[in-house]
């Protein structure tokens, strides 16, 4: 049998067409009603290095929504990737950085950075980016050892139940830390939050080369993937690296995610709704799935942030809030669909 | 002017707070019981400690909620928990007459435990400037000191009325009550701030939202104020609120920005019931003017 | 010690456990090696260590190189495993999991087709992975489902594609841990002469653990009979499983005991 559909350019041109579509909408809808033809000019004339045609209309398509548009997309396609990666080597549709509590980990890294002040000093942010990725990975460390510690087969109620008393131990420690450093907790509640307001190009940048490395190093791991999505057992037994396999992926969504919530706060769930949804169109084979769950995550966090901004307008929606809305009714659905599995 | 670090750390979660008991819709408040003649008072609202204060009675206070932070000389009184987290036992050891609060930061179970202990409640919820001066009343009356409330009443009026036979001729403001790092929090109608705007004959640009709102800041951009107030809490790390204002991107061509037309109100004036609302006000309206006469 | 797979001195402890004491035998070319003995003996935990899944003290040399040392891939290349019984749960197709049997013949870290990195293919220069797939799936008469999900299949199907798989890997040495288990008799029958036709292949060797002693006897052509963590008798079938080791190690006249299952077919 020939590997065909792997390679079936059309599914491709249409991911990266709705990719792009989804950008271009995201850029020309927003809180403010700004025609196409004219955010169209305006983010011509900077990808040209022209200067603005009309301020306004700049400092909002350009300065304000663009680097904002591309934090979304990149983060999507982190956290989505992330969750995707994760969901494979556990062989659970239900692991994702939120249900198995390690994004409230990440915060918790990046509440201790900011209330005792660690700091690198050549790196402005690095502190709490390097410290909420740490902190990813030490969560992900605790509870993966927890979960084979009592189930070894790593069933979803275990996850389920393990993810949810982490994030509550998390959630009480962050609370000591905000009661004894009283002065900072308005940064550290932001944590808690999520927003993607005031992100920056700088802040795009940081996400792309993250993407870049470690997306890459999920990217480059799609096979191994495929056969832990099998079975762990089974992928020893075909020669998969188990060991290495596991430390690299965990290493890489640690570092994703941490990266992420040290950009954008904790945003719930986008890495259990993309794959799942992606799941339906390319099936469940890594060497499909993992690329489309990037264009795929990029379309959903983007779409998210819009609803965010647009629903309500001028009012705006913490974007957490949309994702968990989403996230929510397809984490039921997974279980309702694993418990009539089981029946 | 001393400030007090607790309280400002928590301005977020008393924004949302404030935002969630307005979308609400506020309960009536009003008078709980007759009048009496206190002597010891706890206050847990900071607007009411300030209008103790005012009137004169700061010495009767024996407690205050955390956030009672003005006048500066409440300091030296012990602090008690207030909000969700109020300790009625805490309260009662204190052994008050009267216990001021406000309907929208407690619960009537817990005055209702405070009465049943023989401690008088008053509950306030003023949301504008003519309630304020109700409450004021009220509390005058219930500690015995009409006169002083109607003093400070008529000295605010009077402010007022100076402020607004001297409106400025148009021109728009926009209200930060937070920082953009934690996504745009302002203020629309039905607020102290968007009344100010009012008197000094500005128009609030989110005068179309209710209460406390979350924005984007492409909403701002577009607007375009001509005055930027910001009521945002200084955490003591990073740009200053009005050097972080002044910084962002995409913000450089709003005229309040261009003309660095940015007052900053740290301290509560315009955000507490309460008689500094005169001046807030009046230093909004001197602000407007001095920006106006170049 | 010179057969194609050596165990010397193999022991496994778990905690103050001893599951495998000591054990030691070779595995020749072309032969079928049965492991047979009571629950509990230890067979599983055996075959496991020699899987290079369990971990054990001793040696597993394969053609004199102790497989220890190699990476999981080379190992790969040596030794498949058709596990007892396995799970699906994503919707896989039966020619991606088949496929997935390449995995060690492909290069490393970004898995280019058909590359080589490492020891010699098994099949020298001009190996085609497709081919291999392809006859794997053919073998085992996977033809008309190969596209189809794994999650519709039923048990014999799900374990004729782990078996395609293991094919398609296309190791020295197969290792089963009673591949039959869970299947009806002719999907036992039927995947006794998959393997059985496997074998027939030059350079092919089979270890299983299997309790029927039926099955044993018809396909095996040797045998270990193991209790209590030691190997008790090793040899022909109708030589190791002689009444008296089968008596002293199932505690029962098995001989007996068959006998009398078979009258009712007459």
């Amino acid at each position: 049998m020939v590997e065909r559909g792997r390679y079936r350019p059309v599914v491709w041109v249409l991911f990266v067409v709705a990719t792009l579509a989804a950008v271009v909408v995201c850029l020309s809808l927003g809180s403010v009603r700004v025609p196409l033809p004219d955010a169209a000019r305006e983010v011509g004339r900077f990808l040209t290095g022209r200067p603005a045609f009309d301020k306004t209309v700049w400092s909002i398509v350009v300065t304000v929504r663009f680097p904002r548009v591309l934090v979304a997309g990149l983060m999507g396609a982190s956290l989505s990737v992330s969750g995707c990666a994760m969901q494979g080597l556990l062989k659970n549709p239900l692991a994702d950085g939120t249900t198995l509590g390690i994004s409230s980990g990440a915060g918790l890294g990046a509440v201790i950075a900011i209330a005792f002040g660690i700091q690198i000093p050549a790196l402005p942010f690095a502190g709490t980016t390097i410290m909420a990725a740490a902190f990813s990975f030490l969560s992900l460390l605790v509870i993966l050892t927890l979960a084979y510690q009592i189930d070894r087969s790593l069933s979803s109620n275990t996850i389920i139940l393990l993810g949810i008393i982490f994030s509550m131990f998390i959630a009480s420690l962050s609370s000591i830390i905000i009661t004894f450093a009283g002065e900072k907790a308005g940064t550290i509640l932001f944590w808690t939050m999520g927003s993607l307001a005031s992100t920056t190009f700088a802040n795009a940048a940081l996400l792309f080369f993250s993407l870049l490395v470690f997306g890459g190093i999920l990217l480059s791991m799609r096979r191994e993937l495929n056969a832990f999505a099998i079975g762990e057992e089974n992928a020893l037994h075909v020669g998969v690296d188990v060991k290495r396999t596991k430390l690299l992926v965990l290493i890489s969504v640690s570092a994703l995610t941490g990266i992420c919530v040290s950009v954008g706060g904790t945003i719930g769930f986008v890495g259990l709704v993309t794959p799942h949804m992606v799941r339906y169109l390319v099936g469940p084979n890594h060497l499909r799935l993992m690329p489309a769950v990037l264009f795929g995550g990029a379309i959903f966090l983007m779409l998210s942030d819009l609803a965010a901004r647009t629903l309500f307008s001028p009012r705006e929606l913490p974007i957490g809030v949309v994702t968990s809305l989403i996230g929510a009714v397809i984490f039921v659905n997974i279980i309702v669909a694993a418990m009539r599995k089981v029946k | 002017m001393i400030r007090n670090n607790n309280k400002r750390a928590a301005a977020l979660a008393v924004v949302l707070l404030l935002a969630m008991a307005l979308l609400a819709g506020c309960g009536s408040g009003g008078i709980s019981s007759g009048k009496a003649e206190g002597t010891t008072v706890v206050a847990l609202t900071a607007s009411s400690a300030e209008i103790l204060y005012a009137l004169g009675g700061g010495d009767m206070l024996v407690g205050r909620g955390e956030y009672c932070d003005w006048p500066p000389e409440i300091a030296e009184v012990p602090t008690v928990s207030s909000g969700d987290e109020t300790n009625v036992e805490q309260i009662i050891a204190l052994k008050p007459d009267l216990v001021l609060m406000a309907t929208m930061a407690q619960s009537p179970e817990q005055a209702a435990q405070l009465e049943e202990a023989g401690i008088e409640v008053y509950t306030s919820d003023a949301s504008t400037i003519e309630e304020t001066y109700v409450t004021i009343e009220e509390i005058g009356a219930l500690i015995g000191k009409e006169a002083e409330a109607a003093d400070v009443i008529a000295s605010m009026q009077e402010t007022f009325e100076t402020v607004a036979a001297d409106k400025v001729d148009g021109g728009t403001i926009y209200f930060e009550v937070s920082p953009l790092e934690y996504g745009l929090w302002t203020v629309g109608e039905g607020t102290f701030m968007d009344e100010a705007a009012g008197l000094v004959g500005l128009t609030n640009i989110f005068a179309d939202l209710e209460g406390y709102a979350e924005v984007s800041e492409e909403q701002v951009i577009e607007r375009n104020p001509d005055y930027i107030l910001t009521i945002t809490m200084y955490y003591g790390e990073g740009a200053k609120p009005v050097d972080e204002l002044l910084a962002r991107s995409g913000w450089e061509n709003v005229t309040a920005i261009q003309n660095g037309a940015i007052l900053e109100l740290p301290n509560n004036e315009l955000s507490r019931p309460g008689p500094r609302l005169a001046e807030g006000v009046q230093a909004l309206s001197d602000f407007v003017h001095g920006i106006e006469n170049g | 010690m010179s057969g194609m797979l050596d165990i010397s001195g193999v022991t496994v402890r778990y905690g103050d456990l001893v599951l495998v004491d000591d054990v030691r035998f070779s595995v020749e070319e072309g032969e079928w090696l049965m492991i047979c003995g009571p629950n509990g003996a230890g067979k599983s935990t055996l075959v496991s260590a020699i899987a290079q899944s369990a971990p054990y003290t001793g040696e597993v040399l394969f053609e004199g190189e102790p497989l220890r040392q190699m990476r999981p891939r080379q190992i790969a290349r040596r030794i498949g495993v058709l596990a007892q019984s396995n799970v699906a749960l994503y919707a896989f197709t039966v020619g991606e999991v088949v496929r997935l049997g390449r995995y060690a013949h492909r290069a490393g870290f970004f898995g280019g087709r058909g590359g080589r990195r490492g020891d010699p293919e098994p099949g020298g220069p001009g190996y085609d992975d497709e081919a291999v797939v392809r006859e794997a799936i053919e073998r085992t008469g996977l033809v008309p489902c190969e596209r189809q999900s794994i999650l519709t299949l039923s048990g014999g199907e799900l374990q004729r594609t782990f078996l395609a798989q293991v094919f398609a890997q296309d190791p020295r040495v197969l290792i089963l841990d009673e591949p039959t288990n869970h299947l009806d008799l002719p999907h036992q029958k039927q995947t006794f002469e998959l393997i059985s036709e496997w074998l027939r292949q030059p350079g092919k060797a089979v270890v299983s653990v299997t309790h029927d002693l039926n099955l044993v006897k018809a396909y095996g052509s040797r045998v270990l009979l193991m209790n209590r963590a030691h190997i008790v008798a090793g040899g022909a079938p109708d030589e190791a499983l002689s009444p008296e080791n089968l008596q002293s190690v199932y505690g029962m006249d098995v001989h007996a005991w068959m006998q009398k299952l078979l009258s009712h077919w007459s």
